[in-house]
């Protein structure tokens, strides 16, 4: 056992391929002690390369980690990674875009010149090109993007922590998808940078062993950062009212094209993707991964097609994210098992911003693996609630992997955490989130309130946006 | 734990206390209770137009009469139901105990009779309300009209911000010889019933009791409002803010049903490169700019958000801006709490915006904003941030001009009010600044100290439209019948 913690302590990225059971056989003590010793490591090897690190220390005035809650103050806000302002995406100002992320990477970007780029999506091609990174953005439900620096190595290495999760997380059930390789089936776009998509190319290379075992419902599409970001920069546009009406750059005008073709094109994607499915991989064991959200839509459309039991027994299925806002009938997963034919199913908590999963046991927690350090914050405070079992408050965690940028975050989720005194009755050690997981912004306003300050705020107007262009 | 609170229904002098139903107390919010509408709900639309008539029978110095003599009754110290609703909204209300209870004070003093007719004179005549007023001569040769304003059956959806929503639309209600049904919000369900029940307790058969109603229910919920909402007891909406109320209440609307509404609006201000022609000017600038950002907690549409400065963007401009940023947050926490405090009930997404953008020093600088206490953001370019419409709490970002220009052409429908140095610029852009689309244009310090015209808030009148304008039309009979050929 200890050679197994030892190693941990030595090299947390290490856990990336270590065996995922054990993960949850230590003892708290042994917990306890990884995070701190981790936790201590992390900031003194990240400190020095991270500016954006630093002036928060420096704001905090914390020199030296003495105990796990000192660590609190370091987690950045989820705000950090979005924090330049939209005008630099506007402007098309990625030299200065460029700077800003640089202060929260160890890896050097200084040589980087993009003065001239202009468009996300080629300031994304510009960085995988002639750096270590292959940076991942937040699909942008809020309008902004989130720029993570995640690098190369550390992608592969997470999608190998998947494929160990899906091996080792039920046991006697789960295929070894590395070893033995798997189809993939996704439901959603071969390229891009969103975290969906971003390990997209390793998964066909390390699970499928070949661009001919998968299926895409857009093999050849790009989900665009640009587009993502559209609707966020119109409404940065619209709070400057005259000031703000800039000619769309005619880069986009072009993408517009390429979307509005796409949603043309669309109904004949889902007749071939389903035709697909049925003729290469009906029956097959296959590999699924996408949102609950767009799963559910995916089997809504198969079911209509009276499409039932598509996949063999032994598939497996990587899911999460709830139902991202989305109005769902009650039976919504049995509609979704009962397209795909298989019910062995993985879910996890997760954020963007960290290689690590929590992944669900068959009590309906989600298991923290020792190697994040979750944080009950007290939502009017900021200060960490003491472990222990039962409490509530706001969800922040440190992963340990991550070994070039700060892979600590203060979340918007109000959850429930324990695991600390009493093990989960599945038998797994360490601390475990008990669902539902809540946004604190969808408690603070509505609840039939009403104020007279404010603006409308256009719901996702971006594509209506392009539909008017093009008229 | 206090009592829950009860908030009753009151529907045409009758009051009902039964509390069936609670709500609320998410969160260790506050709950209350309210009778169970649904048993209610038809008695609450005047379905006889006729009714209305009673009201016709009071001259508009009686109407006065009572309404000061309500006013002597809301006197803060004696009457229970006001106290009852200030404790409620002491817990519900982003403004301060000490901010309310100035608000609630001052209650009485809003039914000031001088007040009340200028406010009607100014808004609609009052000789339009007393009678039928002449229209002079038309296009048609011994063809007259004269034309009087009728009040109109109506639901008020108000907001729950500050009391003097719901004593407008008391005071409204009554002067136009309306009929309301006052739709309750939950972060104030209380201040509106206050009144009504003091002039139920007033006199329960005085007219004017009888044609005010108060009643609380889930906003969305169909059973009532499909209820209410119906031509046949319902002529006109005024609506309050909030844009998700306002665009629910749309699902109703239908021929024969006018809605009035008070939208969502965020304010600004102007501050010209004079505010730098020397020290002492700089200090009252900051001074009066704290007072447009911070007065009333920034929890109206009135108050300052984005700041428009014009000192210039170069390092010298950005000097001028940080220094401003930093006075003006000194003078924030100055304010008499009277008007502002720090906000009890921090925006925690804002917070996360704030602390994000803080280790961002290329790009913002940032006075406070380390707790609740308020904060000055300052830009180092000339745009602002992009949370600019969720600023609140008392936080306001300064945004460097190089020229006045940028600040006109930021202003949009949704620019409430627009307080700008000095008086000499307000002068040059008024007009501008109207076709860009500001309703309200004052001088710095004045967005939400001071109001002249409440009137036309939102640059519409509410007052005008609540009223219906009948027309009666006289020809000579001879030559109506020449014109059958």
């Amino acid at each position: 056992m200890s050679s197994y913690l030892d190693r941990l302590i030595a090299d947390p990225t290490s856990f990336h391929d270590a065996p995922y059971t054990q993960a949850f056989t230590l003892s708290r003590e042994e917990i306890d002690r990884l995070h701190l010793e981790g936790a201590r490591k992390r900031f003194a090897e990240l400190r020095p390369g991270l500016s954006v690190l630093d002036k928060l220390a420096r704001e905090q005035g914390i020199d030296a980690i003495k105990t796990i809650d000192d660590l609190a103050p370091l987690l950045f806000p989820h705000t950090v990674y979005k924090s330049y302002p939209i005008s630099y995406l506007e402007r098309s100002r990625f030299d200065k875009l460029t700077k800003w992320l640089a202060g929260l990477t160890t890896s050097d970007i200084s040589h980087v010149d993009a003065s001239g780029v202009e468009t996300i999506d080629d300031w994304i091609d510009l960085l995988d090109a002639e750096t270590d990174l292959t940076v991942q953005h937040t699909s942008g439900t809020t309008g902004k993007l989130s720029f993570v620096p995640r690098s190369k190595k550390q992608w592969r290495e997470t999608i190998v922590h998947s494929g160990v999760i899906i091996r080792d997380w039920w046991p006697d059930r789960g295929p070894d998808i590395v070893k033995d390789g798997m189809p993939i089936i996704i439901p959603g776009y071969r390229y891009g940078a969103a975290a969906m998509q971003r390990g997209n190319g390793i998964q066909v290379d390390l699970y499928a062993k070949g661009e001919e075992n998968t299926l895409f419902l857009y093999p050849n599409a790009r989900f665009s950062a640009d587009i993502a970001s559209l609707g966020g920069r119109l409404r940065a546009a619209e709070a400057r009212g005259e000031a703000g009406m800039v000619d769309i750059p005619p880069v986009l005008l072009e993408r517009r094209e390429a979307l509005l073709e796409l949603e043309r094109r669309r109904p004949d994607d889902l007749k071939h993707f389903f035709s697909e499915a049925q003729r290469r991989f009906g029956g097959r064991d296959v590999y699924v991964t996408a949102m609950w959200a767009i799963l559910y839509d995916w089997a809504e459309e198969g079911l209509k097609r009276g499409l039932k039991n598509v996949f063999g027994k032994g598939s497996v299925l990587l899911t999460g994210g709830g139902k991202k806002g989305k109005e769902l009938p009650d039976d919504w997963r049995e509609r979704v098992i009962e397209f795909l034919g298989f019910d062995t199913i993985y879910e996890m908590y997760a954020t963007s911003e960290q290689m690590g999963l929590s992944m669900m046991c068959e009590h309906g927690h989600y298991h923290v693996p020792p190697i994040q350090i979750p944080f009950l914050l007290d939502p009017a405070t900021g200060k960490p609630l003491p472990r222990k079992d039962g409490l509530t408050g706001r969800y922040a965690s440190f992963d340990l992997m991550p070994n070039s940028y700060w892979a600590g975050l203060v979340t918007g989720d109000e959850i429930t955490l324990a695991g600390w005194e009493k093990p989960c009755a599945c038998g797994r050690t360490g601390p475990y989130v008990i669902p539902p997981v809540r946004r604190y912004s969808e408690q603070e306003g509505g609840d039939d309130r009403i104020v007279c300050a404010g603006a409308p705020e256009a719901h996702d107007r971006a594509l209506e946006f392009l539909a008017e262009l093009s008229m | 734990m206090t009592d829950p609170f009860r908030v009753p229904l009151i529907i045409r002098g009758q009051i009902i206390d039964d509390a069936e139903v609670d709500y609320g107390g998410r969160r260790g919010g506050v709950s209350f209770s309210v009778p169970d509408i649904a048993k209610h709900v038809a008695r609450l639309p005047l379905r006889t137009p006729s009714a209305m008539a009673d009201l016709y029978a009071l001259s508009f110095d009686e109407i006065l009469d009572f309404l000061v003599a309500l006013g002597q009754r809301l006197d803060f110290g004696q009457n229970r139901h006001l106290q009852e609703a200030f404790r409620l909204s002491c817990q519900t209300s982003g403004l301060s105990e000490s901010i309310l209870r100035v608000h609630f004070q001052h209650i009485g003093a809003a039914f000031d009779r001088t007040e009340m007719r200028r406010m009607m004179e100014r808004s609609c005549g009052v000789d339009y309300l007393e009678g039928w007023v002449d229209q002079g001569v038309g296009r048609f040769p011994g063809l007259t009209a004269r034309t009087r304003a009728f009040g109109a059956r109506t639901v008020h959806v108000i907001a729950g911000n500050a009391p003097i929503v719901s004593i407008l639309t008391v005071i409204r209600n009554a002067l136009t010889r309306s009929d309301a049904i006052i739709k309750l919000p939950s972060n104030d369900p209380l201040t509106a019933a206050a009144l009504v029940r003091t002039m139920v307790e007033m006199d329960p058969d005085h007219p004017l009791s009888k044609h005010v109603s108060v009643a609380y229910w889930k906003g969305g919920d169909d059973q009532v409002e499909s209820a209410i909402y119906d031509p046949r007891g319902v002529e006109k909406i005024v609506a309050w803010g909030g844009f998700d109320s306002v665009k629910h209440i749309t699902r109703y609307l239908q021929p024969g049903i006018d809605l009035i509404t008070q939208d969502p609006k965020l304010s600004g201000t102007i501050i010209g490169r004079e505010a730098f022609a020397d020290e002492t000017t700089l200090v009252q600038v900051a001074r009066r700019l704290a007072l447009d950002i911070g007065a009333q907690n920034q929890e109206g549409c009135v108050s300052a958000r984005v700041i428009y400065v014009e000192c210039g963007t170069d390092e010298a401009g950005l000097e001028r801006a940080n220094r401003l940023g930093q006075m003006t947050f000194d003078a924030l926490l100055r304010l008499p709490d009277h008007l502002s405090t720090p906000h009890k009930a921090f925006d925690g997404a804002l917070k996360a915006e704030i602390d994000g953008i803080r280790l961002n020093d290329e790009d913002y600088r940032i006075f406070g904003g380390r707790t609740n206490e308020g904060a000055v953001i300052v830009s180092q370019e000339e745009y602002p941030v992009d949370f600019s419409r969720a600023l609140a709490c008392r936080v306001g970002n300064i945004v460097p001009i190089d020229s006045r220009e940028t600040a006109v052409s930021a202003v949009n429908a949704y620019t409430q009010t627009i307080g700008i140095f000095p008086e000499s610029l307000k002068d040059e852009l008024r007009d501008r600044l109207a076709f860009q689309g500001a309703q309200r244009i004052v001088s710095l310090g004045g967005a939400a100290t001071m109001q002249h015209n409440m009137e036309r808030q939102d640059a519409i009148e509410p007052v005008r439209r609540m009223l219906k304008w009948v027309t009666e039309e006289q020809a000579s009979g001879e030559m109506l019948a020449a014109l059958a050929g």
